[in-house]
């Protein structure tokens, strides 16, 4: 089968949002992949340890899967979803949308995306991209973590999408169908502001959320103590930039995106105490990105005793205490 | 963070980022990675050095091919005995090269999809010894 789908490609900061923003787009809803964020209250902080991740971790959005259902909730449109445990039947379905001229978003291992830099790729099964296409034993793709559009062999398809594992894909795709053409965003955004606002603030759990910060801050020091040796721990440390920068956040641990967000919020709602709070989001994610810049630094020199963690912990402890008030604060304007 | 403050040209890792325009509105815009761009050589120099580690590990036979991936892949141990469908504690077994030994070919395999490698690259680690 050769079948190319007319799709606008277009990079974005994350890869649940882009997609999903994409498939809106490409359904002729105009949306902004900040706005789907914010309306899916993404926004998130968890320090996690688990033996499904080689050393702890931490994450600052929400749980895979979530932004999807909720934006599928609060703004009433429709996907399609399906998951295989047969194979040929997953790729059996996924040809036949494409050949229907309906591109598909698959959930997919990261690691098997051989187009994008080594450097970048890791087992991660929580990865999502967009099917446009196929030729050959090839399927054309739209990843929003690269600039232009690309292709992937079937047979690395196939382990990307039925890779085992935590957070399993299990041959899981979806595509839009029956988009409404216009969208009322009021109710939408005040819920997602209140729902963020909760998940950062109320959730009883001690490593999420504002916890989750104080957590990470206190859980930091321990480090030296977890790690094989300097080299390691020096990889660690480094790694807590990726996950804040780099690992499709938009930079500040995706504080800068919920930023934009409430800017658009502000100007939708016409509620200028949201422009007011969207500033005061934008400078917390620079202390954030103040935070990716330290680590970066020290864990180049090697530079990672006592003292230097237990600066890196005052200064993630500050970001817990700002989000609180944060929060606390954005509560009261919606 | 303002947008003047941000971009970095890298063209072999380029990501969008949220920044502040000149006119104060918030927008995304395409940049190199700054991570990438200032501290890939030191990743490299890192990961070089744990594979050399780990290559003399196997030498010494003190650990298996299986350890090694495992390592340089940076996957969890929970998440890597759900792959291959083995609980942590067999998991461990095979980190072992007594008992990677023993593995059948249909285990190998498993590991060498996992792993993306062809299942010679197990027995190449070793003849290395």
């Amino acid at each position: 089968m050769n079948k190319i789908i007319d799709f606008k490609h277009k990079m974005a900061a994350h890869c649940e949002t882009g997609t999903l923003t994409s498939l809106l787009n490409h359904d002729g809803i105009e949306i902004s992949e900040s706005l789907v964020f914010g309306i899916a209250n993404g926004i998130f902080f968890g320090y996690i340890e688990s033996s499904n991740f080689p050393f702890p971790t931490i994450i600052v959005r929400s749980r895979p899967g979530q932004i999807r259902e909720n934006i599928i909730k609060r703004l009433n449109v429709k996907f399609e979803k399906y998951k295989f445990k047969n194979i040929e039947k997953g790729e059996a379905k996924l040809d036949e949308l494409i050949d229907k001229g309906i591109p598909t978003a698959v959930q997919v291992d990261f690691f098997y995306m051989d187009y994008m830099p080594d450097w970048q790729r890791v087992h991660i099964n929580i990865h999502f991209i967009i099917i446009i296409g196929k030729k050959e034993n090839k399927y054309i793709i739209s990843d929003s973590y690269y600039s232009t559009i690309t292709e992937l062999d079937k047979i690395m398809m196939r382990k990307a999408r039925w890779a085992g594992g935590y957070m399993a894909p299990k041959g899981f795709l979806y595509y839009s169908k029956n988009a409404p053409k216009t969208l009322d965003l009021t109710k939408p955004i005040i819920k997602g502001i209140k729902k963020a606002c909760w998940s950062m603030l109320n959730i009883p759990i001690p490593f999420v959320g504002i916890k989750g910060i104080y957590k990470f801050a206190e859980k930091v020091k321990e480090w030296p103590s977890l790690a094989r040796d300097t080299e390691h721990l020096s990889g660690e440390i480094m790694k807590i930039n990726i996950f804040l920068e780099d690992q499709g956040t938009g930079g500040g641990g995706f504080r800068y995106m919920y930023a934009t967000f409430l800017q658009q919020a502000s100007n939708i709602l016409q509620n200028s105490d949201l422009k007011d709070m969207s500033k005061r989001m934008m400078e917390n994610g620079d202390e954030w990105r103040n935070i990716s810049y330290f680590v970066a630094k020290i864990g180049k020199n090697r530079d990672l005793g006592a003292d230097r963690l237990e600066e890196l912990s005052l200064m993630i402890r500050k970001r817990g205490d700002e989000e609180k008030a944060f929060f606390n604060d954005l509560r009261k304007m919606v | 963070m303002k947008e003047k403050e941000l971009f970095v040209d890298f063209k072999s890792h380029q990501a969008i980022y949220y920044v502040e325009k000149e006119d104060n509105s918030y927008e995304p815009i395409i940049s190199g990675s700054q991570l990438s761009h200032d501290y890939l050589d030191d990743f490299y120099y890192k990961k070089n050095n744990l594979e050399g580690e780990l290559r003399e590990k196997i030498i010494n036979n003190e650990i298996s091919p299986i350890y090694y991936y495992m390592l340089l892949q940076e996957i969890g141990i929970g998440d890597l005995a759900s792959r291959v469908g083995v609980s942590k504690r067999i998991l461990k077994k095979h980190f072992k090269p007594d008992y990677f030994n023993k593995l059948s070919l249909h285990t190998l395999k498993k590991y060498a999809t996992i792993f993306n490698v062809n299942i010679t690259s197990f027995l190449q680690l070793i003849k290395d010894e």
